[in-house]
């Protein structure tokens, strides 16, 4: 190279040089903007979880939280309450100025009260949309709401509320009778998936603007706790008519504006909603109980629990709503917060012998399953040991379920009656919705249900599907062996005889072509019928007990809910009713 | 174009209607299948309970009309739904495209100019990791290591979730907190569009500095570079003056294709960074059937590959002046 080209390479060579620098520095600078405008967090004292695509959030149920127990106190007479807005709370909670920040994966369907039916819709509804009557802290106890006193004739035909006179809604309004009749005839006029809880309700007279009186067509123990149900909030008539609201379905135009606005009267109001972003509430200012304890609350769509529990850990999030079992355990920092509890929740495996292909699945078979399954291997496999074994559709701490013994395992009984039966080694169809509930996922519970089965002679042949394509399947031909999942819709038991049941107009009589047993529609029709809180828990044992018997639907893992939040965040609670109370929480 | 569209529409109401799944499981949810009075209910309300050819003809006559229809899951106009997420889309992914354009040009040239040293090599490299790297995976490690790990850069969402969002001017959260004057937002805007505009603007690097080096690589074996070069200008002369016109004339096509590949790779992106895009629309109608929003999205991305493609002919025609519009 000439002395000329070395001249060149040497202005070349310079010019990287100042440019590499400058490079440099340029990102020292970038990277010192950026460390200072993020937050300073404590660092987690455990090693972080490794970032993993298998680890996704739980897709919330479509319905409603689980609620337990019996509705004390409520049959017969009347009970006086409190009037307070918020239930359970003795000492005021303190007011916060900061925004509260949920991170949830939102399985919103409509923000409609008389459409709304998912688990998010619950946490909406109770916020927004005051029910007459509310569930205490022991997630057992009715209390008062809306309405201050309640009473029921002695054959569960008639209901009467007496409303609080203090109640009123958010544009300050007065919540009277016309409101409860207006709310109840569109959540059963619309024709909605929440529709069913009213489905009994003959007529609604309003005597004065504080009184409401139901009439059932037939008898209905469980109507109170069907009244505490959040799908039974009650709306601002007035507005919801101007917005063209009405009861019927096919004159109703309110959909729309019930998407971006609210006519309740809880502690808080709809702000905005953006689907696939977030849920915004703002405080309602002219709330007639305990005032709110954050001016805006935000539920942000978070899919997946790592990110969850990145963003909760980083204060980006005071609540993580689906923290799953194996993303709970590394948990470790002191500025968050995670509880277990139990819930009741469930998943369970539905046996049909009356679809395509499962005419081997005789009782006798049916029994076998039912031991054969290594229930608390599943629990291990898919929720890391962080749940419960359930007997019964009817789920642990409801009424009924008392002194039932949990499943286990006995294969030598399980082969005992395969022999017993006659069948032979069999293969079975075992199609499945993909779905990951509650920290369960669908595809590794059907493969530890196969292996289970497999000791036994029982093949499955396991196809996964999507929801809605699986769906079609159930609904025509059928599916021999499937599995799926149950959240409560509100706190009586009778709900899971009428969907479990091999009752009239259950869900699982008719995707199982199984005719209906007489027995168990007499004892769940006297249930209904029965006055006394301990009869009823005694029929619905018996029920627990025939459900059992009928060998159809065994549920397989009860999970826990993990509980994580910040550790300033207070009051935080898994509401039977409601799934999460957000009056009931507060910052510091 | 409409034609072209109005036959999108078709084939994708057909074969929508064709898949063998339930679109009321998302309605009503599974719970409620045989509830025949909440079935019936839904499918009127819905127009499921007609004949699959009125419902065809009812969708046609509304969507020349501008009506996609009303979503299933959202219950809001599909129009009002597109209208929310497509500024998110746009905003993320104009920005994976110029940065990764603007770096992919740059580093093809780089690796052009030093071919076969240690810096073309490495160059090279990290062109492959980008194009072959799951994006999914990589913003996942990215939001592990800049957000979660060091706290560099903000997590998922296009905003801190305390933020306002600036006033809706074009929906472009940086452009409208510019033009509000608001500047915390735009500094919050733009660090949040960092990590999912880079793990998408990767992608692009690698594909547009491989095309660039090797189109450069060509240019310089011409006469007229040689000439140039034996004139004795400066490389950097030779290079950006001369030889990269012309070098960048596959890039230009590539870059409208690209454009519209990134819509789609979007999907899992926004789904990783929480980012309330057209992509994740996309997806959660799909997995529910809504029927409506599917054939809207797809319509849309019809409508961006085909203006796309326009504008990079366009694009073309200026940039070669052999090229004339017929």
């Amino acid at each position: 190279m000439n002395h000329i080209g070395q001249h060149h390479t040497l202005r070349h060579k310079r010019r990287v040089g100042r440019g590499l620098t400058a490079g440099a520095l340029a990102a020292s600078l970038f990277i010192a903007a950026c460390s200072s405008s993020s937050k300073s967090v404590t660092p987690a004292t455990s090693g972080a979880t490794t970032t993993s695509a298998a680890a996704t959030a739980t897709t919330a149920a479509p319905t409603g939280g689980s609620t337990a127990g019996t509705t004390a106190g409520t049959t017969g007479g009347t009970t006086a309450g409190t009037t307070a807005g918020t239930t359970g709370t003795t000492t005021p909670a303190k007011v916060s100025d900061k925004a509260l920040v949920i991170d949830r994966s939102m399985d919103i369907n409509s923000l409609d009260p008389s459409v709304a039916y998912c688990d998010t819709c619950q946490i909406f509804l109770t916020a927004v949309y005051e029910t007459l009557i509310g569930l205490d802290s022991d997630n057992k106890t009715l209390v008062p709401r809306l309405a201050l006193k309640w009473e029921s004739n002695t054959d569960q035909t008639e209901f009467t509320f007496h409303l609080n006179p203090k109640a009123t809604f958010a544009d300050g309004s007065p919540v009277t009778s016309a409101d409860v009749k207006f709310s109840w005839e569109r959540l059963k006029g619309l024709k909605g998936a929440a529709s069913y809880l009213v489905a009994t309700v003959k007529t609604i007279d309003t005597p004065d603007p504080e009184t409401v009186k139901v009439t059932m067509s037939q008898p209905n123990s469980a109507f109170l706790a069907q009244v505490n149900a959040s799908y039974l909030g009650i709306i601002n008539m007035k507005a919801a008519v101007a917005q063209g609201a009405t009861t019927d379905a096919t004159t109703d135009k309110a959909g729309t504006w019930f998407q971006s606005n609210s006519a309740g009267s809880g502690p808080y109001t709809l702000e905005s909603y953006q689907s696939g972003d977030s849920l915004k509430f703002k405080a309602n200012d002219k709330y007639w109980g305990s005032p709110p304890t954050f001016p805006e609350v935000i539920m942000q769509q978070t899919d997946s629990a790592v990110t969850q529990r990145q963003q909760l850990e980083s204060g980006d999030a005071d609540i993580a709503m689906q923290i799953s079992a194996d993303v709970a355990k590394d948990m470790t920092s002191s500025d968050t917060v995670v509880k277990k509890v139990p819930s009741f929740n469930y998943v369970y495996l539905a046996l049909s012998p009356g679809a395509k292909g499962g005419d081997k699945l005789t009782p006798t078979v049916r029994e076998a399953i039912r031991d054969a399954l290594d229930y608390q291997g599943l629990i291990d496999v898919t929720v890391s040991g962080a749940g419960l074994p359930q007997p019964s559709p009817i789920p642990n701490g409801f009424a009924g379920t008392e002194g039932l013994d949990p499943p286990k395992q006995d294969l030598a009984k399980a082969k005992q009656l395969m022999a017993d039966a006659g069948v032979g080694n069999i293969t079975l169809d075992a199609t499945f919705p993909t779905l990951n509930v509650y920290g369960v996922d669908f595809s590794t519970a059907m493969q530890k249900v196969q292996t289970d089965l497999k000791a036994i002679g029982i093949t499955l042949t396991l196809t996964p599907l999507e929801l809605s394509v699986w769906a079609t399947k159930i609904g025509s031909d059928g599916i021999p062996v499937t599995m799926l999942y149950f959240a409560p819709d509100h706190t009586d038991s009778s709900q899971y005889v009428q969907y479990f049941g091999l009752v009239p107009d259950s869900q699982w009589t008719t995707w199982t072509k199984q005719p209906v047993v007489k027995n168990e529609t007499d004892l769940l029709n006297q249930a209904f019928a029965a006055q006394d809180a301990t009869k009823r828990a005694d029929l619905y044992n018996q029920l627990a007990k025939a459900m059992i018997a009928d060998q159809v639907i065994i549920p397989v893992v009860n999970p826990n809910l993990f509980l994580a939040s910040r550790s300033d965040i207070k009051g935080m609670h898994y509401s039977a009713c409601c799934n999460l109370d957000l009056a009931k929480l507060s910052r510091g | 174009m409409p034609l072209l569209l109005l036959g999108i529409a078709t084939i994708v109401f057909i074969v929508s209607r064709l898949t063998p799944a339930d679109p009321l499981v998302s309605i009503v949810g599974e719970r409620n299948l045989t509830n025949p009075v909440v079935v019936a209910a839904a499918k009127h309300q819905w127009g499921l309970d007609q004949s699959v050819f009125v419902q065809y003809l009812k969708y046609m006559q509304h969507l020349l009309q501008g009506d996609l229809g009303t979503s299933f899951s959202t219950r809001q106009p599909v129009v009002h739904d597109l209208s929310q997420r497509l500024p998110a889309t746009m905003e993320l992914t104009i920005v994976a495209l110029v940065f990764g354009t603007g770096l992919g040009i740059a580093l093809g040239i780089l690796a052009a100019r030093k071919r076969n040293t240690i810096i073309d090599h490495v160059a090279r490299f990290f062109a492959l990791i980008g194009s072959s790297m799951p994006n999914f995976w990589a913003g996942l490690l990215f939001l592990y290591i800049f957000y979660n790990r060091f706290h560099w850069l903000p997590g998922p969402g296009r905003l801190a979730a305390r933020a306002k969002p600036p006033g809706h001017i074009t929906g472009f959260f940086t452009i409208d907190s510019l033009l509000h004057g608001d500047f915390t937002t735009f500094k919050d805007s733009v660090l949040h569009l960092v990590l999912p505009a880079s793990v998408l603007a990767w992608g692009v690097i690698g594909i547009v500095s491989r095309l660039v080096r090797a189109s450069l690589l060509d240019e310089f074996s011409t006469e007229y570079v040689k000439v140039a070069r034996a004139m004795g200008l400066r490389e950097r002369t030779v290079v950006n003056a001369h030889a990269l016109r012309n070098a960048l004339l596959p890039t230009i096509t590539i870059v409208g294709f690209l454009f519209a590949y990134l819509i789609t790779q979007a999907v899992l992106v926004e789904r990783i960074f929480s980012w309330p895009g057209v992509g994740s629309y996309a997806v959660t109608s799909s997995v529910k059937l809504d029927y409506p929003a599917i054939i809207g999205v797809t319509v849309l991305v019809g409508f961006a590959f085909l203006l796309t493609n326009l504008i990079t002919d366009i694009v073309y025609a200026f940039a070669d002046p052999r090229i004339r519009l017929s």
